[in-house]
């Protein structure tokens, strides 16, 4: 149950994060939004009173009445608001000579500036509705409408508590200019017992005519009352807010007053309080809203951050590799004074029921061109995988059998048994080359390296996961190895293919099972110990990777909990001296950077190109996703040329980067949350078909098949 | 709502004989297929993948071993089975994501193709092609007796195209349809029994015979290229399509363009059919197919979305688009196919009508779209009870209520003219055939 949720739990981060994207998408109108603007259609369907009335329409209750505002008094409305720079501007012209007036706002705007809403109100402006985010009503549907009042209500109770009877509909003007397409939208607003506003003076302060056009605009001829339109928002507002500054002392010495809507028309209040349920709900959309947008300001910087963190860490691998590769392909490269090591090494084997591999794997090692003795510890195996072994009676092979105790013990046991001071592991899976364990050995002609780690490679990468993995590997041990080779931190000596001194092992106390990552542990103790771990390009060893989605994810689940367990459990080399503090304070932060944080924030990678692709410059995000997919792909050739390895797997590439990539970090995303909430984990075995019978072009060990 | 008529599929199954059918328990044909690969498998060091290729490889030298083995791929069957399902589908609601979601044709040459190769691998050329002619061509005549026959009552006539010479000798097509057959193509309905231009719900669907066919004759030497340069064969017609598409080849007559353009969209599916069946695919990584199907079908999709997607403007109608998504999704179902030598479990209890579909899968084709417009024509006259009209106008408005009508109309057809299948293949005629033992008389 609790695995269950533990699955379920880096999901819902994701798909909450994705809504929160989305939401915020909503409101900054890049969803429905709808920029058509209907032309001019005939009018002789609107009755000829109502082109001819007042700017006030009262349809209300099947009724075609229209209102006019008294002489010398002038309302002001502002369209398209609240606006975060331009509105307070506005009400501090108005308050200064104390005058109230209309806004229309946006459902949009209001969302996203609430407090703006709350000081209209408070400083006893009237608020009118200007539709959630601004379409033609005239285009749209009833249903439509409906939806674009309900909204625009919501972000207004949410934001005053409170709610309006008036509306303007967006891209109107003066009565006379109603036609056949939007006096039925006036009809309908009516019947939804809302007085809609136009104009008597246009100001067109939109077109920013100079604050002394504004005000010739904005002033009624002889006397008369009028409605004047500005804007609060949409653009730069400056020469409004400088046009009042003088239009309103100017009109007030001309005997006007300026008030709002229903003052001006001697009414009842526009406004009604919200309570109740209503007011829940509007206050919840606002705070969601909020939410969205912080959301969104930290999910961006998260963004800039990977992005940084990936570039950097391309980058410093290039260069770091390059250096690797200079160094030990240079001419005459020797490891270290006691070059070439011709000591006598012990393999060891540990093996949990591997019968199908266990052979291959045996008989690969008989090849060695190196001398050594081969332990095979059967750890409790109950398919015959030690029988398998004896059964094949060849020389220089022991097999050590436990009860069933765990890799590490089975490893501490081979230790013990081992004859010689050089000590290779490898995995009962993997198949080495007749060369491996001879290079594998070579490092430590210097007497400071402790333990070297090998050249893994996946052997059956015919499949799509087993490319996307053989790319993994390539990539991983060409590049990500070299550079942690030349920052001496490497994390981890593959399980696969590794040797140590046994000098080294002793001094760290041998293999321990603190950790799933038995590998990562005992590396970060050699390092500490100050020893140096290298990295051997071509000591390869073949090995079977997971070829189903699940068997992959319990591998990487058990490594990324492992490494993050083997992290905590070093932690103390931040603050140590010596050996082990510069590990701590170098290695460590760099492998918990690499390892640990930056795949933490991949997913904002996808989650931006979901949004981008949906609302965003959807040609920008796929330019932009190539871009790094091309940066990738160049990466990986790279490694790909290092290793000498074919580069068609890398056609997979593209795939990987949408379907794998995502999988590697929702595991991750698991094991934070394992690792927060302290859960257990079972040592899960990968189920082995033995396909990997051979390194590629050498004749099968097993030549007659008996394995499979 | 009307039929599209550009889209269509027909396929012409290679069934077991019944008597094989209901003689030889289906366990025998996968034992058998089983030991086959056994004695095949010399390099199957690898799992079952190589042993079935190996198996491919020599079955091209051993003389009918494939198909006595009556191996019928149940795979295969699924997709023809939805491939004609989907046809009939998208003829009645148009829809033009249909043919995106599951692109029948493709699929349909594709599997034609795939059968092709396997005569061809164990029989000589001349035989195969005569078989497959004499298996297309009497459905095609029953249909032209009772249409061309109509079409001559409702008054079409030599003078109808102003050069009766001509129109006598194109009426051949309906011989042997090298190219599309002509018909009437405003020609009167009856009125409330067959609506105006049944004879071009008839006669359009027939490009697919006439694509077929071609695609039967050229076979033989399709197959010598695909062996000599498998890759350069398989895609040389969605060369021809882009060089279609973009003006670099232009061509005189809409005989001949109407051809080249449905060998351009659709080669490539029936190449890829015969590559699976020469083991082509299997020699590639398994990780090549996946990792760049979807790029090409991406590609396709994008090219269809900027060039004005939408209902009546479809894939059909965009060779170019249609050649790339068919391609791509063929590429993605045949490296998926799984080989079914028997239904899994949760696909046995749809046996029987995946079986008759697929023995009648000509019948069904020729005569769909016929029924489709004689059902809408039926459905217009329900518009005459008033209580329909105004208390269930959705049933008189939506399609969806048709479809059940579309099928049991179909399905009269199916027992009025599927004998002639049979007799085409040389077997007893039967009333439903849907495998099942006994079936010689309907639903006995």
């Amino acid at each position: 149950m609790s695995l269950r949720l533990r699955h379920l739990l880096p999901l819902v981060v994701l798909v909450a994060m994705m809504a929160m994207l989305m939401l915020r998408g909503y409101v900054h109108s890049e969803i429905l939004a709808d920029y058509r603007i209907r032309p001019e259609a005939a009018a002789d369907k609107v009755p000829q009173k109502v082109l001819d009335g007042g700017p006030v329409v009262d349809t209300r209750n099947g009724q075609q009445t229209s209102l006019s505002v008294p002489d010398h008094r002038i309302v002001l409305t502002f369209d398209d608001g609240p606006d975060p720079k331009w509105t307070p501007e506005v009400l501090d012209v108005l308050k200064k000579h104390h005058v109230h007036a209309v806004f229309f706002i946006t459902g949009t705007m209001a969302s996203r500036y609430p407090d703006l809403v709350r000081r209209m109100v408070d400083e006893g402006h009237e608020i009118g509705l200007h539709t959630f985010n601004h379409p033609d009503l005239s285009y749209q549907s009833k249903k439509r409408i409906d939806w674009e009042l309900t909204q625009n209500q919501l972000a207004l109770a949410g934001a005053a508590g409170i709610r309006t009877s008036l509306f303007r509909p967006p891209y109107s003007s003066s009565t006379d200019a109603l036609d056949n397409a939007s006096w039925p939208v006036t009809q309908f607003v009516g019947t939804r017992g809302y007085l809609t506003v136009f104009t008597t003076a246009d100001s067109e302060d939109w077109r920013r005519p100079g604050a002394r056009e504004i005000i010739r605009n904005s002033t009624p001829q002889g006397g008369k009352g009028a409605i004047v339109l500005m804007h609060d928002s949409g653009g730069d507002r400056h020469q409004t807010v400088q046009a009042l500054d003088t239009y309103l002392p100017e009109l007030q010495g001309k005997g006007y007053t300026f008030e709002n809507l229903t003052e001006a028309l001697k009414a009842p209040s526009a406004h009604t309080p919200v309570t109740g349920l209503d007011l829940w709900k509007g206050k919840a959309w606002v705070f969601l809203v909020e939410a969205s947008d912080d959301i969104t300001a930290v999910l961006v910087v998260g963004l800039a951050v990977i992005g940084v963190l990936v570039f950097a860490r391309f980058g410093l691998m290039l260069l770091l590799s390059a250096i690797h590769t200079r160094r030990t392909r240079r001419k005459g490269f020797v490891w270290g004074p006691d070059a070439p090591v011709t000591e006598p090494a012990s393999v060891l084997v540990p093996a949990y029921n591997e019968a199908k591999c266990i052979e291959s794997t045996v008989r690969s090692l008989m090849k060695s061109e190196h001398p050594i003795e081969i332990v095979v510890i059967d750890d409790g195996s109950s398919d015959g995988t030690a029988r398998i072994v004896e059964d094949l009676h060849l020389p220089g092979v022991r097999v050590v059998r436990q009860l069933n105790a765990g890799k590490p013990a089975a490893l501490n046991r081979g230790i013990a048994n081992a004859r010689h001071d050089l000590i290779v592991m490898m995995d009962g899976d993997t198949v080495f080359e007749p060369s491996t364990v001879r290079e594998l050995v070579q490092p430590f002609a210097d007497p400071k390296v402790g333990a070297v780690a090998g050249n893994a490679k996946v052997g059956n990468k015919d499949t799509l996961i087993g490319a996307w993995q053989h790319i993994e590997y390539v990539m991983g041990f060409n590049l990500d190895r070299r550079m942690y080779d030349v920052l001496r931190c490497m994390p981890t000596i593959p399980g696969a293919v590794g040797a140590f001194r046994r000098s080294a092992l002793d001094r760290v106390g041998g293999m321990s099972d603190d950790t799933l990552a038995e590998d990562t542990d005992i590396t970060m103790a050699i390092h500490r110990d100050g020893w140096h771990v290298v990295y051997a390009e071509k000591a390869r060893a073949w090995t079977e990777a997971p070829e189903s989605v699940q068997q992959l994810w319990s591998q990487r689940y058990r490594w990324c909990y492992g490494t993050m367990q083997a992290i905590w459990k070093h932690r103390r080399a931040l603050v140590e001296s010596g050996p082990s503090g510069r590990f701590g304070r170098v290695g460590l932060p760099l492998v918990s950077l690499f390892m640990v944080v930056a795949p933490l924030l991949a997913p904002l990678i996808d989650l931006f190109l979901v949004y981008g692709l949906l609302f965003g410059p959807t040609g920008k995000t796929i330019a932009a996703w190539f871009g790094v997919l091309a940066v990738q792909a160049g990466c990986a050739a790279y490694a790909f040329v290092l290793d000498r390895e074919r580069l068609t797997p890398l056609i997979s590439l593209p795939l990987q980067q949408l379907l794998y990539r995502q999988l590697m970090y929702i595991v991750l995303l698991q094991s934070w949350i394992t690792a927060l909430t302290g859960g257990r984990l079972r040592w899960q075995k990968l189920r082995r078909k033995g396909q990997v019978a051979a390194p590629p072009g050498v004749a099968a060990a097993t030549a007659d098949g008996g394995a499979a | 709502m009307s039929t599209y008529p550009t889209d269509t599929t027909a396929e012409l199954p290679e069934l077991p004989q019944p008597q094989a059918r209901t003689t030889v328990p289906e366990q025998q044909g996968s034992e058998q297929q089983g030991s086959e690969q056994q004695g095949t498998g010399q390099q199957g060091s690898e799992q079952q993948g190589a042993g079935q290729q190996g198996a491919e490889k020599t079955g091209a030298g051993k003389k009918g071993a494939g198909k006595k083995g009556g191996g019928r791929d149940r795979y295969f069957d699924l997709l023809r089975a939805i491939a004609l399902f989907r046809v009939v589908f998208y003829h009645l609601m148009g829809w033009a994501w249909l043919p995106v979601v599951f692109p029948s044709m493709g699929v349909m040459f594709a599997l034609a193709g795939n059968l092709m190769a396997r005569s061809l691998a164990t029989r000589p050329a001349l035989g195969v092609v005569r078989g497959r002619l004499r298996r297309l061509l009497p459905p095609l005549w029953l249909l032209g007796a009772v249409g061309v026959t109509g079409m001559l009552v409702a008054g079409w006539g030599p003078e109808e195209e102003g050069h009766p010479g001509w129109w006598w000798l194109h009426l051949a097509y309906w011989i042997l349809p090298l190219s599309d057959p002509p018909y009437g193509d405003a020609l009167p309905g009856v009125h409330g029994l067959i609506s105006d231009g049944w004879a071009g719900d008839l006669g359009v669907p027939l490009w697919y015979l006439r694509a077929y066919l071609w695609f039967v004759l050229l076979s033989p030497f399709l197959l010598r290229a695909l062996r000599r340069l498998p890759w350069p064969t398989i895609l040389a017609p969605v060369a021809l399509s882009a060089a279609l598409e973009f003006g670099a080849l232009s061509v005189p007559g809409w005989r001949l363009e109407a051809q080249l353009s449905d060998f351009g969209a659709f080669g490539a599916c029936w190449l890829l059919g015969m590559a699976h069946q020469e083991g082509v695919l299997r020699r590639l990584p398994r990780y090549v197919v996946p990792s760049l199907a979807p790029a090409v079908a991406g590609i396709g999709l994008w090219y269809a979305l900027t060039h004005d997607l939408r209902e009546g403007h479809d894939l059909d109608d965009m060779p170019f688009a249609q050649s790339l998504w068919s391609f791509a999704a063929v590429l993605l179902l045949l490296h998926l196919s799984p080989s079914w030598s028997e239904w899994p479990a949760g696909l046995r209890r749809w046996d029987r009508l995946i079986t008759l579909l697929n023995s009648r899968a000509v019948t069904i084709y020729l005569w769909h779209n016929v029924c489709i417009g004689v059902v809408e024509a039926l459905w217009d006259r329900l518009w005459g009870i008033s209580w329909l009209e105004t208390n269930a106008s959705w049933v008189l408005e939506s399609p969806w209520p048709q479809l059940p009508a579309i099928w049991l109309l179909t399905a009269a057809c199916v027992i009025c003219f599927g004998w002639v299948e049979d007799l085409a293949a040389r077997r007893r005629p039967r009333l439903w055939p849907d495998g099942r033992v006994g079936a010689g008389t309907h639903r006995s």
